[in-house]
């Protein structure tokens, strides 16, 4: 069966690659296994917490640029998201899970982060 | 210029260093087509949902097919591009 | 009867070309007023995705693509009975009738770009270095060396994100002056600069096309795959108000908020 349209391109290797990584984000088959639906909730709870740290940091960011945090203000903010990053670290580590995997996939509004 | 061309044939085993260079880029070009088929024809265009529909191709599955049939497309390429099957085998 | 549907067409009439689908049987239109669904009927339902099913799919979907407007449908969509179909064609009349006007005569492209995402980073901290502003000085407080880490990734992205919509903006300058409509994922992954689709009309097929090769000829540097033509997988567009049973209050809820475009959380992260 041939089929008329053309898919042209001198690079398929690299394009092919770069396609497979965009997909590794994409769900997988539901498993309603309790220890897994364990696994779930913490990963739930752990994207969501993950969400707001991201915020957190990234609303800092923009105040350092603007100038709006004095130096006392700096210090402090990065002891904390520090603290918070490590801490998130480790419990990624207790539950096995990876940054790729906490994320959720919103349908037709794509993923949350 | 890459059209898709189904059912070729590998008959002879001479020449094999070229064949195989070119069944690699023929692999390629053929894994990346189909990524761009099955992209589209697996939840793009008419999603018609209700109990009228019986289909087999759940979303979760899709995703899961996608995996899986790339992983058997290449398997199946790798034998039909290799020298030493003999007379082609439909690898299923 | 289960009837294996490949697309919706612009047509009540008999489909003239000789086009067989699975199991061997042919491929016929089930009209509904002024449109029609290809069908082709089947004994065991599709058990799974093969690579020959996709392509003999996507090959009838093409074929009917000559002869008339077709919105295609999902691969491996079964509908029980042909009263079943009839009343999917009532329900959904409306949308397909609209979508067939904006689609008649177009086809869809797809053009993806790879660009080398570590040699633009390396450019952007060159070009950082020389102009930084001490806002942070270099203390040894491990407060202040945290931020100033993210401080600096802060700004790399930022400006890696401006570099994208730069060349995406340049690019689409080119290509979008022959389509009607088009769709564009920017950086799915760092690599993956454009992934990109336009719906081009038929008489346009070859000005897009040469714009595509001005475009890649002025980048080399940047790696390009374009296909199509397609049929508008991509443009189709069902509004979710449909006859067919609703599952729960909670759908119609989803369903509002997908249609006031509410975005979640702030800008992209």
């Amino acid at each position: 069966m041939i089929t008329n349209t053309i898919v042209e391109t001198e690079s398929p290797e690299e394009f092919i690659e770069e396609i497979e990584k965009a997909q590794d984000c994409l769900p997988k088959k539901i498993d309603a296994n309790p220890k897994t639906v364990e696994k779930g909730l913490a990963k739930l709870v752990l994207t969501l917490i993950e969400l707001i740290r991201k915020l957190l940091e990234k609303q800092a960011m923009r105040r350092v640029e603007a100038g709006s945090l004095s130096e006392e203000e700096i210090e402090k903010v990065g002891e904390t998201l520090m603290k918070l990053e490590n801490k998130m670290d480790e419990l990624k580590g207790i539950f096995g899970l990876k940054d790729e995997e906490l994320n959720l996939n919103l349908g037709p509004l794509g993923d949350l982060m | 210029m890459i059209a898709l061309a189904h059912g070729h044939r590998t008959t002879s085993v001479g020449f094999q260093a070229e064949k195989v260079k070119m069944n690699n880029a023929v692999i390629k070009s053929k894994e990346i087509t189909l990524l761009e088929i099955l992209d589209r024809v697996l939840d793009k265009g008419v999603v018609i949902s209700g109990d009228i529909v019986i289909s087999v191709a759940d979303v979760d599955l899709i995703y899961l097919g996608l995996k899986v049939l790339l992983s058997s497309v290449e398997t199946i390429e790798k034998l039909r591009g290799s020298p030493f099957v003999g007379p082609m085998q439909e690898a299923r | 009867m289960k009837l294996y549907l490949y697309g919706i067409i612009d047509s009540s009439s008999q489909i003239k070309q000789s086009i067989y689908g699975l199991e061997g049987a042919g491929v016929y239109n089930i009209p509904f007023c002024d449109i029609g669904a290809a069908v082709s009927e089947i004994c065991r339902p599709p058990q799974n995705i093969t690579e020959d099913a996709v392509l003999e799919h996507e090959a009838i979907v093409e074929k009917l693509m000559a002869d008339f407007t077709v919105l295609p449908v999902r691969f491996q969509t079964v509908i029980e009975g042909r009263d079943n179909l009839l009343s999917m064609m009532r329900g959904y009349y409306k949308d397909f009738k609209d979508n067939m006007e904006r689609l008649h005569n177009k086809f869809e492209f797809s053009i993806k770009v790879i660009w080398p995402a570590d040699k633009i980073k390396e450019n952007i901290i060159k070009a950082l270095k020389k102009d930084e502003q001490k806002k942070l000085d270099l203390d040894s407080s491990s407060g202040k060396r945290f931020m100033k880490e993210k401080f600096e990734k802060y700004k790399i992205d930022k400006e890696f994100d401006a570099k994208a919509d730069k060349f995406i903006k340049v690019m689409d300058i080119f290509f979008s002056k022959f389509a009607a409509e088009k769709k564009n994922k920017k950086l799915k992954t760092e690599n993956l600069l454009m992934d990109a689709v336009y719906l081009v009309e038929k008489d346009n097929e070859r000005n897009f096309r040469e714009a595509f090769e001005h475009v890649k000829s002025s980048r080399p540097d940047f790696k390009y795959l374009f296909s199509g033509p397609w049929p508008a997988y991509n443009f189709v567009v069902l509004s979710k108000k449909s006859c067919l049973p609703r599952d729960s209050e909670q759908a119609d809820l989803f369903d509002k908020v997908t249609k006031d475009q509410i975005l979640v959380g702030a800008d992209s992260i």
